[in-house]
């Protein structure tokens, strides 16, 4: 299964994809990257912060301007890609492998993920 | 409101561009890469379609007393061929739009205006036409306009033929491949090159020529999005971020194109040289952010834990690796190349160092 199957997406490109350890990696689609350009600047919280659905948690700078990124569901951040703070421009190659954003602890209910989209039906919503 | 399209647009989309609507216009933002593009232009060649951009002809025994009416700058020094950068002030000294006016006959003048400017300008120029006698011919449908810009800007011309010599700021009447067009050594990127105003008829086949002829310099379409990056590290200002109705030539940073010599009276002449004498209300400075954060158009920008001003134009800056930003301030003396202001960037503020103008110099010589 392809990563793009197992993922959820908003209708404001952040997508959610299941760990096997429960918690959840967070980051932002292939589409929207697509039409940020060049990204040149990425900001992300600390580990610890908790977060409501729909919080804006992260920015992300493209050479064009610049975007919030918001909570697909409530949770508590429990890993930080440090790396792509350094080198935000890796998620022009990459969203989902070396390109993703935070891993998340739940901490709402999973009717949280009632309105989130899946992919093949999130391309079809945005383009 | 109808988006318009340049001739050159389904040469844009077959080539992949990222279209956006800008001032009216369908335009392509960008082909591949800003930055990518944005490095083309400062290291090799690039090729901009401006042709949204407007062309208004004066002629008319009175064209000169007329031009000397609407713009700060002294016409009657202008000589034949030759070009100047310009404003076009109301009676506040406030901007309506910046122009460049060629001078190509006795009594015969172009103006390249900007797009978003076009309608108000020619309403504005009518209106202060009333006691000359002057035709205003707004040709901005009939016209084309590319714009060849970058170092090798000039040998890739050569090898289509180009046969004029020319220094910058100057425009001849040529001949590149057998189509005759207007050929100015001006742009808008900070680099060296050539802007082409042909006839529209023309267009399509010199796009294509100018695309062929370029590959073995590496050339490529640059869109509207590194035109910006670009201009800004040259720190050429855009009307509408930079300038507008509240601004000054004087507070926009301008100074340097106004004479202080002209005799005839013009548009907003009390309160530009009234402002030459003793500054203005606000100030244009440079900043370099002294972090990885973008100021962007509207922030606020804080001193000594004030307010002062707010950002016009930021963004990246590709040749400098740091991001640079213009910002209105507050005119006192204490805010001065090397002071530390502060600008407000998602409810936190970022330190910046305020630095000269432009922030590169012209090939690509780095500034320090």
């Amino acid at each position: 299964m392809s990563i793009t199957e197992k993922i959820l997406c908003t209708k404001t490109h952040e997508y959610i994809l299941k760990n096997d350890d429960g918690t959840y990696t967070v980051g932002l689609t292939d589409y929207a990257v697509e039409q940020l350009g060049d990204i040149v600047f990425l900001e992300l919280p600390e580990t610890g912060t908790t977060y409501s659905k729909g919080d804006s948690f992260a920015a992300v700078e493209s050479v064009k301007a610049a975007s919030e990124i918001y909570m697909p569901i409530s949770g508590e951040v429990t890993d930080v890609n440090t790396a792509l703070v350094e080198s935000p421009e890796t998620l022009n190659e990459d969203v989902y492998e070396k390109g993703w954003l935070v891993k998340i602890n739940p901490t709402g209910d999973t009717s949280e993920q009632d309105d989130l989209l899946e992919y093949e039906d999130y391309k079809e919503e945005v383009e | 409101m109808v988006v318009k399209q340049t001739i050159l647009h389904d040469k844009h989309v077959q080539l992949g561009a990222k279209m956006v609507d800008f001032a009216g216009w369908h335009m392509p933002v960008q082909y591949v890469s800003i930055v990518e593009e944005h490095n083309t232009v400062r290291n090799g060649v690039g090729l901009f379609d401006v042709s949204h951009m407007g062309e208004v002809f004066i002629s008319g025994k009175d064209s000169l007393e007329f031009l000397q009416k609407i713009v700060p700058q002294d016409i009657s020094k202008l000589e034949y061929e030759k070009a100047v950068y310009c404003q076009l002030p109301n009676k506040n000294g406030g901007l309506l739009d910046d122009l460049i006016i060629y001078k190509l006959g006795i009594n015969y003048y172009l103006i390249i205006c900007n797009a978003s400017g076009i309608e108000g300008d020619v309403n504005w120029m009518a209106i202060n036409a009333k006691d000359y006698d002057v035709k205003i011919d707004n040709q901005s449908h009939n016209y084309s306009l590319l714009a060849v810009q970058g170092p090798k800007a000039d040998e890739l011309l050569r090898t289509m033929g180009l046969d004029t010599i020319q220094d910058s700021f100057t425009i001849k009447s040529a001949k590149i491949l057998n189509h005759k067009m207007y050929v100015s050594r001006t742009g808008y990127t900070g680099e060296d090159g050539y802007e082409l105003l042909v006839e529209n008829k023309f267009a399509e086949d010199l796009w294509d020529k100018i695309l062929e002829y370029g590959k073995p310099f590496g050339i490529k379409p640059i869109g509207l999005g590194a035109r910006d990056t670009l201009r800004l590290e040259a720190a050429l200002p855009l009307y509408g971020n930079d300038l507008d109705m509240e601004t000054t030539p004087v507070e926009a940073g301008l100074s340097w194109s106004l004479p202080r010599d002209k005799k005839e009276d013009y548009n907003g002449k009390t309160v530009i040289t009234e402002q030459l004498a003793n500054g203005g209300q606000k100030k244009l400075i440079g900043i370099k952010m002294l972090d990885k954060n973008i100021a962007r158009h509207e922030y606020e920008v804080y001193f000594q834990g004030e307010k002062v001003g707010y950002i016009t134009s930021g963004g990246i800056s590709p040749v400098l690796g740091c991001n640079i930003a213009m910002a209105y301030v507050k005119n006192i003396k204490e805010i001065c190349t090397g002071s530390i202001v502060q600008v407000m960037i998602r409810e936190k503020l970022h330190d910046a160092e305020v630095v000269k103008r432009p922030f590169i110099n012209k090939r690509n010589k780095v500034r320090n």
